[in-house]
């Protein structure tokens, strides 16, 4: 998987490291903004009300 | 080689996952607790700016009630919004959060939530406020440390409400609904008075249960008279 994404990234071997970093940081952005705030309420954490609104 | 790629490719995929859920724990850990006391701040700087606008001209919202020892009916709270600051000093004694209109989601990750069906502050009846005991920001994380005797003060920016504490922990169910009744049975409580509760959950990072405290309103001072004693080193 990572190795297909490394092979189909442009540039030498330096552009591909820093392609792969930006990506990287791209996807835990990605997930601190949507996806975690989705998933969280989820989990109990959340249910401190007696009449569960 | 087909064999090899399957399992490279399922180890990428574990290791993936793995990496995934430590950013949860980060998050939920960490990250909720840097971004809840951000918006707190900005819900207290925003009443405060609030409040400070309001002591020169008349304001017709929150801060409408004049500001003399008795407070008469506010007007109503508008939903999702912050209008007072809860000071707790046996949770430390720089704690103070906001305490937003209704207890949704949402609005809990702001600061504390005014169950929108209670009393207001002041008023009489219960004015229940439920917090998180973990996670953005752990507002009510010491909840336990509570004692009977502790103050729990308030402002709405004219007048400073101070409660103590009659009883709690008390633990219960998460359908007891009855403990944030005007008169609360299980607290001892025995006519219709000014009081409080608080409720977050238990144990700490989970929902089975409730923890309760109750307070009734044991004084008032206007703004202007200076910090209550509480709140005094």
């Amino acid at each position: 998987m990572y190795g297909w994404i490394w092979r189909h990234l442009p540039g030498n071997a330096w552009v591909k490291a820093l392609l792969s970093l930006v990506l990287a940081l791209a996807v835990v952005y990605v997930l601190f903004q949507y996806v975690f705030p989705w998933a969280e309420p989820l989990l109990p954490f959340n249910d401190v009300t007696v009449d569960n609104q | 080689m087909r064999v090899r790629l399957v399992v490279r490719t399922l180890s990428e995929l574990c290791i993936t996952v793995g990496a995934v859920i430590v950013l949860f724990v980060v998050y939920v850990l960490f990250w909720t607790g840097v971004k809840a006391d951000d918006v707190m701040g900005e819900q207290i700087d925003q009443l405060q700016e609030q409040w400070s606008k309001g002591s020169v001209e008349q304001p017709k919202g929150t801060g409408g009630s004049q500001s003399s020892a008795s407070p008469s009916a506010p007007a109503p709270y508008k939903k999702d919004k912050p209008f007072a600051i809860m000071y707790i000093p046996r949770l430390g004694f720089t704690w103070n959060k906001p305490v937003l209109e209704g207890t949704g989601v949402g609005t809990l990750k702001k600061g504390l939530g005014h169950y929108a069906r209670t009393a207001q502050l002041g008023q009489e009846g219960n004015f229940s406020v439920a917090g998180h005991r973990r996670t953005y920001g752990d507002p009510f994380k010491d909840f336990p440390k509570l004692r009977r005797g502790d103050a729990v003060v308030l402002t709405d920016g004219t007048t400073w409400f101070t409660y103590r504490i009659d009883k709690g922990p008390y633990k219960t169910v998460p359908t007891d609904v009855e403990v944030i009744d005007p008169v609360p049975r299980k607290s001892g409580y025995q006519r219709s008075g000014r009081y409080l509760t608080l409720t977050t959950c238990d144990p700490e990072w989970g929902h089975s249960h409730r923890l309760i405290v109750w307070a009734h309103l044991d004084s008032t001072q206007p703004v202007e008279a200076g910090k209550p004693e509480a709140l005094r080193r």
